[in-house]
């Protein structure tokens, strides 16, 4: 793992930040910390060598040698100052050996660097005596100094010690995502090297990079679904075009080694690549319709008026075959749809209804409420579809064993499948026992 | 005779559609690509050109675009493909007269060529009564009378009527019909148009009247006076 590629991860990142603000925070708190600290400590200890100097200032000027021995003795020399000077700043008693310059006779305290007499940093304020004479009352300090440094110590490494485990954190957390992620484009790069079936893998968190993994695997799903579909239909279209132009080639074969050209032989193999082109022709129609952008003609469409318009258009048809085809849709119903391609649609259905009922047969078109939205409907008492070829016969490009004997592109259904799944209706086909009722479903 | 310019990058097609305009009386130039056949229409005087969608260097839509642009009114048929009304809409607002989409019978394409070139000599004029032979057709009354009878018309059948009158001598494909009377551009398959002209056909030719309606077989009907 690089480290670029460490530093790329949103964890990462996030850690890192949080880890600086915490950093922050903690040297906030600490230093206040140090500086409460600090302040009072170094307050009581003012406030013990004011008391001290008031004390010893107070004693009478005769006992106040006697009394800083005594207090030297007591205390041992070593951490505690007791010194008096005469008035032109010589030593008179006491365990300081000479007056430090800037220490002024004002209470004003003054921390000094250890000496060979007090080998310890000491805080010192100085009293002017009635007599001229200066006192100095010192303490020993170290404890203070030792605090402070204590305090600065756990702040500077309280503040490393955050950074270094917010780093460690950091890519400790990022290495799964990492991980993660490179399986994801593993399988990715398996996908785009044609492995269809494969998905993107998912944990079981729920996070983000699921949701997206999730999001990918449907939109493969499709892809693999439209991928058999096209090479379903390309082998459909294959099988489909290769028996007509094979009878059409034998035809073509005979006429060659035949005595004299026979006319109607001619004609016949003329008829069967009609029908060839006129296969192309509709498949050409649903790939166009396939490739349509959607809504691009899309209007408020009244269904009643486009029923109509097509029983309009079939009733002479079926007048001349026989059969009865009836329009029962008299409340306007308007939906937002493409009318010509629903006319289009509609007019599949109905011819062939007409087509498959033959003569004395009932062809219904009708319009009814399906739960808030219209539903088309076209049923015929003719021979229907059997229960097994009703799903594939919707399938792209697929002819079905009916349309095998009959005339015309024998891809009407999948022209209307086409066309309702580019409204986003839905097309069912279902048995009206007997005959087909296909129903064109006008809502979401 | 009319001489018509083929625009189309097969040779086999072009040759096709030459042959059949050729027999239908027509004088028929082939080119084989948009460059030459746009310096041919733009060079030589011709009556019409069928001109094929897409073609190799420049493409049929932009010949014809060019050749509006410069001016010429010259009937195009563009012939393509392309099936979709998308497609159809724009070759023809590029400029194309008529879209014929492939495949196509070559006796189709002589008889919108004909409709064409006839529609260009002369234009629709605005007119209150159709008349062929005996039949007249009351575009204001909305009514047809043969011989003193008035035939009963439904709404369609009128319109189908006043299509056939007013190309009245011309081949009419049933794709061309279903076309410009029901404005409908997908293949209606089986025998719907026979149908529909078979009705009207009944009510027009009525026992005793002259035969006006003919079928050209594998193409269309005409309406005609002879």
């Amino acid at each position: 793992m690089q480290l670029s590629e460490l530093w790329r991860t949103t964890t990462f990142r996030l850690t890192l930040v949080y880890g600086l603000v915490f950093a922050v925070g903690v040297v906030a708190l600490l230093g206040m910390v140090y500086l409460q600290s600090a302040v009072y400590l170094t307050r009581r200890v003012d406030g013990i060598l004011n008391t001290e100097a008031d004390a010893l200032a107070a004693s009478p000027p005769a006992q106040l040698r006697e009394r800083i021995n005594t207090d030297l003795l007591l205390n041992g020399p070593h951490t505690n100052v007791f010194a008096l000077f005469s008035a032109r700043g010589v030593l008179v008693t006491g365990n300081l050996p000479t007056l430090p310059t800037a220490l002024t006779p004002d209470g004003k305290p003054l921390e000094i660097l250890p000496t060979h007499t007090f080998p310890a940093h000491a805080r010192l304020i100085a009293r002017r005596l009635p007599t001229g004479e200066e006192l100095v009352v010192g303490r020993d300090v170290n404890q203070l100094r030792e605090m402070r440094a204590i305090v600065a110590y756990a702040l500077v490494w309280s503040g490393v010690f955050i950074l270094i485990v917010g780093l460690a954190s950091g890519t400790a957390l990022s290495i799964r995502p990492i991980r993660r992620l490179r399986t994801l484009q593993a399988a990715g790069r398996d996908i785009a090297a044609g492995n269809l079936t494969r998905r993107m893998p998912i944990s079981e968190r729920n996070d983000e990079l699921d949701l997206f993994a999730g999001t990918v695997n449907t939109m493969m799903g499709e892809i693999e679904r439209l991928m058999a579909e096209v090479k379903g239909s390309t082998e459909t279209i294959a099988h489909d075009l290769r028996t007509p132009l094979t009878r059409a080639r034998a035809q073509l074969h005979r006429l060659q080694h035949a005595e004299a050209p026979d006319r109607d032989e001619i004609a016949r193999v003329t008829a069967e690549i009609d029908e060839v082109l006129e296969r192309f022709r509709a498949l050409m129609r649903i790939s166009e319709l396939e490739a349509r952008s959607r809504r691009a003609g899309f209007a408020a469409t009244d269904l009643a008026q486009v029923l109509a318009q097509v029983v309009d258009l079939y009733q002479p048809l079926a007048e001349d075959g026989g059969v009865t085809l009836t329009l029962a849709a008299d409340r306007p119903s308007v939906v937002e749809a493409d009318a010509k391609l629903l006319f289009e649609a509609v007019s599949n259905l109905v011819d062939n209804a007409i087509k498959f009922t033959g003569d004395g047969g009932l062809v219904q078109v009708w319009l009814e409420d399906d739960g808030g939205a219209p539903k088309i409907v076209v049923q015929d008492n003719g021979p229907g579809i059997p229960s097994d070829e009703r799903v594939t016969v919707l399938q792209r490009f697929y002819r079905g064993e009916r349309d095998r004997l009959s005339p015309g592109s024998g891809l009407g259904l999948t022209i209307v499948s086409a066309i309702v799944r580019l409204h986003g209706f839905t097309l069912t086909l279902a048995d009206a026992d007997p005959g087909l009722r296909a129903e064109i479903a006008c809502g979401p | 005779m009319a001489r018509i310019l083929v625009i189309e990058d097969d040779l086999d097609t072009a040759a096709e559609i030459a042959d059949c305009l050729i027999a239908s009386g027509f004088d028929a130039e082939q080119c084989f690509d948009g460059q030459t056949g746009l310096e041919r229409a733009t060079g030589e005087t011709f009556d019409a050109i069928t001109l094929d969608r897409m073609l190799p260097g420049r493409d049929g839509l932009d010949v014809v675009r060019t050749l509006r642009e410069q001016g010429s009114e010259i009937p195009v048929l563009m012939v393509s493909a392309l099936s979709d009304v998308d497609d159809r809409v724009t070759g023809l607002r590029a400029g194309g007269d008529d879209y014929l989409v492939k495949p196509f019978a070559p006796a189709e394409l002589v008889a919108r060529l004909e409709v064409l070139l006839r529609r260009h000599r002369a234009p629709a004029k605005p007119e209150l009564m159709l008349q062929v032979a005996d039949l007249k057709l009351d575009l204001v009354a909305r009514e047809a009378v043969r011989e003193n009878r008035r035939i009963e018309l439904l709404p369609m059948e009128f319109k189908l009527l006043e299509f056939l009158m007013r190309n009245a001598g011309q081949t009419l494909s049933r794709r061309m019909i279903f076309e410009q009377v029901w404005e409908y551009y997908f293949d209606p398959g089986t025998n719907l148009i026979d149908v529909h002209v078979g009705k009207l056909r009944r009510k027009i030719d009525f026992p005793g009247a002259r035969p006006l309606f003919r079928t050209e077989r594998g193409v269309g009907y005409i309406l005609d006076a002879t």
